[in-house]
């Protein structure tokens, strides 16, 4: 860091990329939240009103909507960890074949989230690989179900192929400050492979799962395109039903009510991040 | 005593040895079927021959043919597409370089009050979910002219890829040792010559990470195109997702799926040696 003091001119080099951002999406929260409200409509008259508000808050079908995104959500971020987290922990040092390993990891990283939904709607449609060989080797007697099937198991399987490679480069980064002193330290002591584990790697890496819990959280709650390829025919997501709302009914104020309940409950669950990461690393982080 | 303890000290090792081994190979394998086996079977796909229909109970399609490549680029948007992605792309890049740069430097080398704030800040678009942004953007987008303009197309990419490019680009300026820049003061450079020769070398690598980071994000950016773009620009994603929607053409999806990934994978194993260095989990590990 620079040890000069330094003035008012630092903020100027702040608004090429700080304020395009600022602009852009503060604009966009703000014609969501006042839209809500019924001013800046498109349609009709602007007027302050909450009658969306209240239409929505008592509306099943939202409220559904909401769960089945919420469900998606809690379920590919724990899916995506628990895929990465094995993974993270072999590759944190170096050996034979690794680096043939970490680059065939990476690949799902580089394809894109439409791509991936269609790799995996090939393997998991009703007369898909998958389904073919359960079937084969008598695991089961009928193909199962698994694209746009109800529960939404076909969704959570595409977001977990697609992100484990992004959780995995987060892990290994907190996973490698752990030092091998504190380690053999522990082995000297007499823990074994689940106590070093239990004690020592899933605590220190504790950070690196809550970024990534939180980021998987925030993809796959406000997901448009996976859960419309491969998600159940009811209920739509959260953001698939405001595309629609808007879009094909053209009833923008009740979308943008839609809209601000998915802005407030990824600000929510940031924010619980935030304290559950206070209260790991005690406050330093 | 001591020669058994030596021996169970060396037997742990071996047994250990071959445990890593197992090990290797069992991630290795299942990686293998996990990766591998939906790109092939979606390459199967693409090669599907018209007349001789691959279904149910036939493992392996009887007959292969490029007809249904064909079919895709002669009947399909899919060259105008590639022409849109592939010029908003790079125009994106270009923008969000130039735009990340002076921030990236202050946030990098500077101290200031409120540089967490900004450094969340920065990260806006990321943690924002895109539908949202999408659709209400647009309206912005509408009364200012740029919904479904080429113009707007590019600056809404951009908007994707700058945490990228911040994010990186400050890691970067942050990881110049003091040292060299006092000596080079002390020497008597002035700060072109400071730019020219320590900046720009030193965070060449930052900055080419931070690159394919946005033009990957470009390329596959899919809501907001979708709400700002179409029906007057297709890229790739969209062209796609019109094959997955209500007409769902197995084959023709295919061959846009290996449009898609096939010059994003080659792209991961030419920079394979700059992800080494983890500048994304460096640049995105804390919120």
């Amino acid at each position: 860091m620079e040890r000069q003091r330094v003035g008012f001119s630092t903020y100027l080099f702040l608004i090429p990329g700080v304020g395009f951002i600022v602009l852009f999406i503060g604009s966009s929260i703000f014609i969501t939240i006042t839209q809500s409200f019924g001013l800046f409509s498109v349609t009709g008259t602007s007027q302050f009103t909450i009658d969306h508000w209240v239409a929505l808050l008592g509306d099943r079908e939202s409220l559904d909507s909401v769960l089945f995104s919420l469900k998606m959500g809690f379920l590919s971020s724990a899916g995506t960890i628990l895929f990465a987290f094995p993974l993270a922990l072999f590759l944190r040092k170096g050996g034979t074949g690794k680096r043939f390993l970490a680059s065939l990891v990476k690949i799902p990283l580089f394809i894109p989230a439409l791509v991936s939904a269609f790799l995996i709607i090939n393997l998991i449609s009703y007369h898909g690989i998958v389904n073919e060989v359960l079937v084969a080797l008598n695991l089961i007697n009928r193909p199962l179900r698994m694209l746009n099937d109800r529960f939404g198991w076909g969704v959570v399987g595409i977001q977990v192929w697609k992100n484990v490679p992004f959780v995995l480069l987060i892990l290994a980064s907190s996973l490698a400050s752990i030092r091998d002193d504190t380690i053999d330290a522990a082995r000297n002591l007499g823990a074994g492979a689940i106590q070093i584990l239990a004690k020592i790697f899933i605590p220190l890496a504790m950070p690196g799962i809550l970024v990534s819990a939180i980021l998987m959280f925030i993809k796959a709650f406000g997901d448009f395109a996976i859960t419309s390829v491969a998600g159940p025919v009811y209920p739509p997501s959260i953001a698939l039903r405001m595309r629609n709302t808007a879009s094909l009914f053209q009833e923008w104020d009740k979308a943008a009510v839609l809209g601000v309940i998915i802005i407030l409950t990824t600000l929510v669950v940031t924010w619980l991040y935030a304290k559950l990461a206070e209260f790991v690393t005690g406050g330093e982080g | 005593m001591r020669r058994d303890e030596f021996t169970i000290t060396t037997l742990g090792t071996q047994t250990r040895k071959n445990l890593y081994i197992l090990l290797a190979a069992f991630f290795i394998l299942v990686q293998l079927v996990w990766v591998g086996l939906p790109i092939l079977m979606t390459v199967l796909w693409s090669l599907v021959h018209p007349d001789y229909p691959w279904s149910y109970p036939q493992m392996f399609p009887e007959k292969l043919s490029f007809a249904q490549w064909r079919f895709v680029f002669r009947y399909t948007n899919i060259v105008r597409a590639l022409k849109t992605s592939y010029s908003v792309a790079p125009l994106s890049v270009l923008l969000a370089f130039f735009l990340a740069l002076p921030t990236a430097y202050a946030l990098g080398r500077k101290k200031f009050a409120g540089k967490k704030l900004f450094m969340t800040l920065v990260l806006l678009p990321i943690i924002m979910p895109g539908m949202v942004v999408a659709l209400f953007l647009s309206r912005v987008f509408t009364s200012f002219g740029l919904a479904q303009s080429f113009f707007g197309l590019v600056l809404a990419h951009t908007l994707m890829g700058l945490p990228y490019m911040i994010r990186v680009l400050t890691t970067s300026f942050e990881a110049i040792p003091q040292d060299v820049i006092d000596a080079a003061e002390n020497l008597g450079a002035t700060s072109f010559s400071k730019i020219k020769d320590i900046f720009l070398p030193m965070v060449r690598p930052g900055l080419l990470a931070g690159m394919v980071f946005a033009f990957t994000t470009s390329i596959e950016e899919f809501n907001l195109t979708f709400i700002i773009g179409t029906p007057t620009f297709e890229t790739v994603p969209t062209i796609l997702y019109s094959f997955l929607g209500y007409n769902f053409i197995r084959t023709n999806a295919s061959v846009i799926a290996l449009i898609m990934m096939v010059p994003n994978i080659l792209m991961l194993f030419a920079v394979e040696r700059i992800l080494k260095s983890d500048y994304l989990s460096a640049s995105l590990g804390k919120l």
